[in-house]
């Protein structure tokens, strides 16, 4: 436990300086905040409708430092490590991968909650955002959202050759995720051919889930979108951890 | 136990080549062992597979008797490892990169005392990608003795150090095998060689041409000086002499 400390301690100074992840998990976030706020103000989401444009966009903003920590910091900080041969260090100490990966994992956590814990109280001042749900029924849905999320970053870390096929795969999963999940586009002005597609995004899933959570609207299928966070979370887990490789 | 380290029958090809052909070696404790070569001879091949970081094809390999793929995490608390071409996180400072490597440790040496010893105490608020390259050189050392270790395979350790750190970094590596410290060494110094090793090898293409001490080294090739040995053992013999 100490030892995962202190790796974790320095890990996390290091990502810090690197600001890659301040500037796209917690930075970007708000100025997208700011945007739908001053555009938006406190106005419905629709007419008739019982809560606001931002209270409905809240859980996609939410969701935009998961999306990054997960698609882009992770994947790439595993595989930069193990190209520069970092990893080999490594392999030559005491520490168990799992360690290392676990590690890693806690410091996209620690941007994930940053992200949410700047943007929520900023909503609640100046747009007059109010939770309709449950607090515990959405902070259970964001934290299986982002751990699912986390999980595919850490497996496409694990069996990437190189960070430059680790940054392919990384833009192939980061870009449509965040376009189409309902990160940016809303999830219901698409066609109905494209919602049953990007429905498979566990991204998809945990937005609508965090939406309905925070919105206090009906869940009517709650067994979809946990069924699919789980299976995606167990499967990257396992391959992560089964095909890790030093070099 | 008195060996450090056993090989039997060691073999690895890259594709068609066949970089360690059929070694056996053995290291005894509280020695200090060279393994020399040209470039390509297959030291670092036979160093990575002695570690387990690259699988051999066949052998046996026995460190401080485990064997290194099996208990990995049981062993590298007792081995310190020096390689090569290592690499660190961008932007880390010296503190940094110490501590996180003796963290890892039950009972770590005291990494700023190490860094004093080596001539970097006061580099350590440092990037290290600030440091000069000897300077970092020293800092390698410094993490592969941080575990406090019983064996320590140090890769071309002296290079990019000038004449005075080298005979520094000696006598600290003398000071540690006289308190039962074992050495594995890779070198292109044959003085250092001559210093430091109780028994070396001798790689060409992947083969042992030679197994013994220096002076019998000396004896074998009939030169009286070290180095103009190891070139008549190595068949690395300039053309023209």
């Amino acid at each position: 436990m100490r030892s995962f400390l202190i790796l974790f301690k320095n890990e996390l100074k290091l990502n810090i300086r690197n600001m890659n992840m301040v500037i796209f998990a917690v930075i970007m976030p708000l100025i997208v905040l700011v945007i739908l706020g001053l555009l938006n103000g406190t106005k419905l989401a629709a007419e008739g409708a019982e809560y606001t444009f931002m209270e409905q966009s809240l859980s996609a903003l939410c969701a935009i430092s998961i999306c990054a920590g997960g698609l882009m910091g992770l994947p790439l900080v595993v595989s930069e490590y193990r190209e520069r041969k970092i990893l080999k260090r490594f392999q030559v100490t005491p520490v168990s991968p799992i360690k290392l990966l676990m590690v890693e994992l806690s410091i996209y956590i620690v941007y994930c909650m940053v992200s949410m814990i700047t943007l929520i109280p900023a909503a609640m001042i100046f747009w007059k955002v109010t939770i309709h749900g449950t607090w515990s029924a959405f902070l259970g849905s964001w934290l299986i959202t982002m751990i699912s999320t986390l999980s595919i970053g850490m497996m496409v870390g694990g069996v990437a050759k190189n960070a430059k096929s680790a940054s392919v795969i990384a833009c192939l999963l980061y870009f449509p995720m965040l376009f189409f999940s309902g990160t940016t586009l809303p999830f219901e002005v698409m066609p109905e051919a494209m919602q049953k597609i990007v429905s498979m995004f566990p991204m998809t899933q945990g937005i609508q889930l965090m939406k309905v959570t925070f919105l206090g609207l009906p869940v009517d299928n709650i067994g979809l979108p946990v069924i699919v966070m789980g299976a995606v979370t167990i499967l990257c887990t396992v391959v992560a951890i089964k095909c890790f490789k030093w070099e | 136990m008195q060996e450090a380290i056993k090989v039997e029958q060691l073999s690895k090809s890259y594709g068609n080549l066949l970089a360690v052909d059929n070694i056996s070696l053995s290291v005894k404790r509280g020695t200090v062992y060279g393994l020399l070569g040209a470039n390509g001879a297959g030291k670092s091949t036979t160093i990575e597979c002695i570690l387990g970081t690259k699988q051999a094809d066949k052998g046996l390999v026995s460190v401080l008797g485990c064997n290194p793929r099996k208990d990995r995490r049981k062993l590298f608390q007792k081995v310190g490892v020096q390689f090569q071409e290592c690499d660190y996180q961008p932007e880390i400072k010296v503190s940094e990169l110490c501590e996180e490597t003796a963290c890892l440790y039950k009972t770590p040496a005291d990494w700023r005392e190490l860094c004093t010893q080596f001539g970097i105490g006061s580099k350590t608020k440092n990037a290290v990608n600030s440091l000069s390259g000897g300077e970092r050189q020293r800092l390698f050392i410094v993490l592969a003795l941080i575990s406090n270790p019983e064996l320590v395979f140090l890769d071309e350790l002296t290079t990019g150090l000038d004449t005075k750190a080298r005979r520094g970094v000696w006598k600290i590596l003398s000071n540690l095998k006289e308190k039962g410290l074992t050495i594995f060494l890779t070198s292109h110094f044959m003085d250092e060689v001559e210093a430091l090793c109780d028994e070396i090898c001798i790689l060409k293409t992947g083969k042992v041409v030679f197994y013994g001490t220096v002076e019998q080294a000396k004896a074998t090739s009939g030169c009286d000086k070290f180095e103009d040995a190891y070139l008549m053992l190595s068949g690395e013999e300039v053309d023209g002499e």
